[in-house]
């Protein structure tokens, strides 16, 4: 793996977190305008999945980070 | 007895194909629209209606079944037209979106970090879980499918990246399966949607239990036979019936390298084209996918597991650009699950690493038929919904409850075995570290 056991991510996770908390925050607060325009189908379509897409990549990463820094690694000897 | 899985899949085909055709003749075309209410008039049983697409408010006639003091203006709802005596009146309105309070945030919470956990150990079961969840917190059958969908792809996406970082996804075998599946969410979709039209939401809800029902009982008990059978086995055996079908060799043949196998396009393009079948109708489409490609393709459950997320994720964004489409995706509850989900994905698929093929099917197969529990008792309610049957509100409340708990002990159950067959390997691995280093140093 290329995480190193002795580095931990901890600016990086603080980084996303920071990130994906302002997103989740940002939409939530404005939860009315999102779901009018988020049902309309047609184009506004795209909306929801760019929208899953976009949280999957912010909020997977620090998922991912997190994990690390507590220690939950995949077992040596798999994968390259 | 994997026969059985073929002879599944051909029946699923030709349900498919003249299912919509024979039911057609029983109902009048119906059709469902997404809007809220402006205003009620009692006296006359009308009331004004704005559909979100076009936003011009029209005048409908509500069903006499409907009381119009039930009806909450200003609320999205869904709602579903039929003919009564040549007017076209309004005969069901459901909540399109369900309020959220505390307690269902959290529950949203927990079942999207076990349903991911699930989902990046054996390839699906988010979806199982999460589906019925959301309907048992009160959304429709139609938007509980679409917001799963919506949420599975990008969950996917990060599972089968973690997976294929440990060597585990055949890309090919992936891509075969997905291409050929997309063929069969369109055919699920038109499926579901006609469904929809034509019953409204309780139809919606006793297909989607019907179909989950069957699916989880047979597969399930097919996957949970052969896990207990391969209990000891060091290394995955070929099935039977796919060392059978890799010695048609019917042209094209395809070499999946990952997964070590050589056979005919004839055998795997079914495969996927199930997949997708179930996975737009019913979200589940993994538990036709990884026992597909295990049985009838004959990859190892861990490479099927792990490609079945590649083909969650091609599969499931077509999918969703179609439910979104219709806009019936509901945004909150695929961020909120997904906030949970994105942990339990990674943590389920490096949890493979430390287990072996006969794990990730021994909690495939448990969860598939405590899972069947849990919506067959069911079936009933939705049965008495649509006044095929008439069933006690007190037996009704009963089997809410056994399927409420199905839910949870299926929940607990998965967790628990993948929790601790990783917690034992972690152990395990750094164990034997620790002797490589004490030996190193000797």
């Amino acid at each position: 793996m290329s995480e190193s056991p002795k580095k931990k991510p901890y600016f990086k996770a603080l980084l996303l977190g920071a990130l994906s908390a302002a997103s989740y925050a940002l939409l939530f607060t404005h939860v009315n305008q999102v779901m009018e325009y988020f049902v309309k189908g047609g184009w506004y379509a795209a909306l929801p999945i760019l929208t899953a897409l976009y949280f999957s990549f912010v909020h997977g990463s620090f998922a991912s980070t997190l994990l690390s820094i507590a220690g939950l690694q995949a077992a040596k000897g798999s994968g390259h | 007895m994997k026969k059985w899985l073929v002879i599944l899949l051909a029946a699923l085909f030709i349900l498919t194909v003249f299912a919509p055709a024979a039911l057609a003749e029983s109902a009048p075309p119906d059709n469902f629209k997404i809007g809220s209410f402006t205003q009620v008039n009692a006296p006359s049983h009308t009331a004004t209606f704005v559909p979100s697409d076009t936003g011009v408010a029209t005048e409908v006639t509500l069903d006499e079944s409907l009381k119009p003091e039930d009806i909450k203006l200003d609320d999205k709802v869904m709602v579903s037209f039929s003919n009564n005596n040549g007017t076209e009146v309004v005969s069901e309105i459901t909540a399109m979106f369900l309020g959220l309070t505390r307690d269902k945030l959290i529950a949203l919470l927990v079942v999207g970090l076990v349903g991911g956990l699930l989902s990046g150990f054996i390839g699906s079961g988010g979806a199982f879980v999460l589906t019925p969840a959301m309907m048992s917190l009160g959304a429709p059958g139609a938007v509980a499918v679409a917001s799963n969908m919506c949420h599975k792809f990008p969950k996917a996406m990060v599972g089968a990246y973690k997976r294929f970082r440990y060597g585990q996804v055949d890309i090919k075998l992936g891509l075969v399966i997905a291409g050929s599946s997309i063929v069969g969410v369109q055919v699920g979709f038109q499926i579901q949607k006609w469904i929809l039209d034509t019953w409204g939401s309780a139809g919606s809800d006793l297909y989607v239990s019907f179909v989950f029902v069957i699916i989880l009982v047979v597969v399930g008990g097919i996957v949970f036979k052969d896990a207990m059978g391969s209990k000891d086995a060091a290394e995955a055996k070929t099935p039977k019936l796919a060392l059978r079908l890799q010695k048609i060799k019917l042209p094209p043949m395809i070499h999946f390298k990952k997964a070590d196998v050589v056979i005919s396009a004839w055998v795997t393009l079914p495969v996927g084209f199930a997949t997708g079948l179930l996975a737009a109708t019913i979200a589940v489409g993994g538990f036709v996918g990884v026992p597909g490609m295990v049985y009838v393709v004959g990859a190892t459950a861990m490479v099927a597991s792990a490609t079945e997320l590649l083909v969650a994720f091609v599969m499931g964004m077509w999918g969703s650009a179609q439910w979104a489409l219709a806009g019936l995706v509901d945004i909150r509850l695929v961020l909120i699950i997904l906030a949970a989900s994105l942990f339990g994905v990674q943590l389920g698929a490096l949890g493979t690493t430390y287990v072996k093929d006969h794990t990730i099917k021994l909690v495939m197969g448990t969860v598939m038929l405590i899972v069947a529990v849990s919506r067959g008792v069911k079936v009933p309610v939705y049965m008495d919904h649509l006044g095929i049957i008439s069933i006690d509100k007190s037996l009704a409340g009963v089997l809410d409850t056994i399927s409420f708990w199905a839910l949870i002990a299926a929940l607990l159950v998965a967790g628990g075995i993948i929790t601790a067959a990783m917690i034992k390997g972690i152990v395990r691995a750094r164990v034997d570290e620790r002797e490589v280093t004490a030996a190193g140093n000797a």
